[in-house]
């Protein structure tokens, strides 16, 4: 086995999981809080990946595959919403967005 | 002989109500006709060509049971799907499609002026299958099931003109009533159950003589018999019939003449085999019959209402058939079911023609000398009326004396039956001839009719004169000393029935003559000759019309004792358990849902990050958890 280790791989992934994770906490913009389920879903991808690699097996590589197409149908609808809401004139800002509160 | 053609005619009127029923809307007049008497005609007509064809076979090959399938097993017991064909039937099936036909293209013209023809005509149908399924039944549970079809469908006619209260109570009372007994004949099946492990009509008969003791058999028919009084209105279950009047008139025609009140009699006769192993109960039929006729005959003298006339008048006659039955002479309670559904139909169907002229009054004060306007009516009427009085001649004069003769042949209890038979029919004469002369004959009511009454037109009146043609003449196919052709169709089903002797013929023939002559007479004498006299013969006899016109006090007593106990402990369990308890627990739970949703609305804030938080929290602890219990 030669090339990068596993371990670097998951920690990249770590790496990548936690800014998206802080990204979706701290941010207001629902563009940006995409962006960081965005980075999320590609960190959980290179684990998969970093693992399909250690085992020699390639259901890893075709989940993440399989990720990447659910990742861009939410995309889609992610960015539905938020032209939906802009064109309501309304501010772009998930706190303000909460009628639905108990 | 084609069974087939049995399940068609129990299927054609169901298929005519449920399509009226299903209909979006309320459809044309001319397609509700049709719907509507269509399948009750070729019902009729189809039962004709099967009574031509089992008039084609062997008496021994009359009797086919119709089985389709085993609908129910559980263990040894095995219910089948299944109709009986049989001459017992197939005269059940003629009367019942023969004059509900009648009846139904009288009632297109007679609710021509009604909201609901739709529902009355849906109803009307309903009412006619759950009698075909009664009448054919083959085992005790699918005539149970015809049974409580029956006493839902007068329910829901009684109540047809649901925006009056008191019909809604008279709905009510029959329903109740007899639902009473159908809880006997439900306990009756059960003892049969128990006792023979089967409801098969053949198979039950066939094992009572060894299976059942005697009082298994005494506690069955009896049971079976509060079912058949509840039905047939007999004491001391009769209160609901004369309030049933507060239905269409068609509809009182229909449960009085052709369905329903003639089902008690049809079930003795049917399981007679079980009434001559049980000598008690049939003792107790015959002694309720005879009571019957003779407290309805006295009750009906006094009657004001036109309708409640006829009601008793059928309470009485049925009390006749149910004599005859306990004394076991089914061919004469059968041939007197007949004649009955002929003159009774009849009868109902003429007067409502005079209150449909009328514009719907019943009442025999706003009538008299209406013979001069009805001339129709007041003939087919006088028909009606010396035909259910037995004047010679007519259908009810051969069917009543035969009765009354069987009974005289019947020993020692048949003979004070037959007395108080003689005497009821003396009375019988005598109310019928009341009603005759105070609508048709004498002065016009104080203030006139309140409309100018109205001849009817040729869907009431062609159905009236079919019915005043039996009535005059559908005696004839049975004659004394001459020939006997209801006991001869019926021979497979009741067995060879003796003939009355020839004393008793001769006593019996004597004696209806007399006191039918007598009690016509004197309803002449009163109400006839001297419009003054009823009113001062009144102030003399003021008790006994009290209590006559009380009904004798059944409905009071009744009141006392059932209606009012059980309304006191509603309205007890009324305000205790319910405003109490179940509303508590209601209210429980409503308080106990809003207190849960206030606390747990807080967790709801509508940041993003806070769910976020807690979905990673959650996963982070599940994680610690998963890791710790691993390693352990």
């Amino acid at each position: 086995m030669s090339g990068v280790p596993l371990f670097w791989y998951l920690m990249l992934s770590f790496g990548l999981f936690g800014l998206g994770l802080v990204g979706v906490m701290r941010r207001r913009n629902p563009l940006l809080m995409l962006l960081a389920v965005e980075l999320m879903l590609n960190s959980a991808n290179i684990a998969l990946v970093g693992f399909a690699r250690q085992w020699n097996n390639t259901d890893g590589q075709i989940f993440a595959l399989v990720v990447m197409a659910v990742a861009a149908a939410e995309v889609v609808i992610g960015l539905g919403l938020v032209v939906a809401v802009f064109r309501q004139r309304l501010a772009l800002n998930v706190d303000e967005m909460s009628s639905l509160k108990g | 002989m084609e069974p087939a053609l049995a399940w068609i005619v129990l299927g054609l009127p169901l298929l005519g109500a449920a399509t009226l029923a299903a209909w979006p809307s309320e459809p044309p007049r001319s397609m509700t006709r049709v719907l509507g008497v269509g399948p009750m005609v070729v019902s009729f007509l189809l039962t004709a060509w099967l009574y031509v064809q089992m008039l084609g076979e062997n008496s021994d090959d009359r009797l086919v049971v119709s089985r389709v399938w085993e609908w129910i097993e559980i263990g040894d017991l095995s219910i089948d799907v299944a109709l009986q064909v049989d001459p017992l039937s197939v005269m059940m099936m003629l009367v019942v499609t023969g004059v509900g036909s009648l009846i139904f293209i009288y009632s297109t013209e007679y609710m021509e002026h009604d909201r609901d023809y739709r529902r009355f005509f849906a109803e009307m149908g309903f009412f006619v299958f759950s009698m075909l399924l009664l009448v054919l039944a083959a085992n005790f549970l699918f005539l149970i099931v015809g049974w409580a079809l029956v006493g839902l469908a007068s329910y829901l006619l009684i109540g047809f003109y649901y925006e009056k209260p008191p019909a809604v109570a008279a709905a009510k009372k029959a329903f109740i009533i007899n639902v009473i007994g159908d809880l006997a004949m439900v306990i009756a099946a059960f003892i049969l159950v128990v006792e023979l492990g089967t409801l098969n009509y053949l198979l039950v008969f066939e094992a009572a003589p060894d299976g059942l003791g005697r009082g298994a058999v005494e506690a069955v028919t009896i049971l079976l018999f509060v079912g058949a009084a509840a039905k047939s209105a007999q004491v001391p279950l009769h209160t609901w019939l004369p309030d049933a009047m507060e239905g269409p008139t068609p509809v009182s025609a229909l449960i009085h003449a052709a369905t329903m009140v003639t089902a008690g009699v049809y079930l003795i006769v049917r399981t007679h085999e079980l009434y001559e192993l049980a000598p008690y109960a049939s003792d107790l039929v015959a002694i309720t019959g005879a009571v019957t006729l003779f407290l309805a005959a006295t009750i009906a003298t006094v009657q004001v209402d036109v309708k409640r006339v006829l009601a008793w008048s059928t309470i009485s006659q049925i009390g006749y058939m149910i004599m005859a039955a306990g004394l076991g002479a089914y061919g004469a309670a059968m041939y007197h079911l007949m004649t009955h559904a002929f003159f009774k139909a009849l009868l109902f169907l003429s007067i409502g023609m005079v209150i449909h002229g009328l514009a719907g009054a019943q009442s025999l004060d706003r009538m008299g000398g209406l013979g001069r306007h009805l001339k129709f009516a007041y003939v087919a009427t006088a028909i009606g009326v010396l035909a259910i009085s037995g004047v010679p001649g007519t259908a009810g004069f051969f069917s009543k004396d035969e009765i009354l003769a069987s009974a005289w042949d019947a020993g020692d209890l048949g003979r004070v039956l037959w007395l108080v038979g003689a005497l009821a029919a003396g009375i019988t004469a005598f109310y019928m001839f009341r009603l005759l002369f105070r609508t048709f004959s004498g002065p016009e009511p104080e203030g006139g009719y309140g409309v100018h009454p109205q001849p009817s037109r040729w869907p009431m009146a062609a159905p009236v004169a079919v019915l005043a043609v039996l009535s005059l003449w559908g005696g004839w196919i049975q004659v004394p000393r001459g020939w006997t052709w209801i006991i001869d169709w019926l021979e497979p089903v009741i067995g060879r029935e003796s003939i009355p002797g020839q004393q008793a013929e001769l006593v019996t023939l004597a004696t209806s003559i007399a006191v039918v002559a007598i009690g016509a007479a004197a309803a002449w004498w009163i109400f006839a000759v001297d419009p003054a006299r009823p009113k001062r013969l009144a102030g003399r006899l003021v008790a006994t019309r009290r209590l006559l016109e009380d009904q004798f006090r059944f409905d009071h007593v009744y009141d006392r004792a059932v209606v009012g106990p059980t309304r006191d402990l509603a309205e007890y369990l009324y305000r205790r358990m319910e405003s109490g308890f179940v509303d508590g627990l209601v209210r429980g739970a409503i308080s106990l849902a809003r207190g849960s949703a206030m606390g747990l609305r807080a967790a709801q804030n509508g940041l993003v990050r806070t769910y976020v938080f807690v979905m990673i929290s959650g996963v982070v602890g599940l994680g610690a958890l998963l890791a710790w219990v691993v390693t352990r």
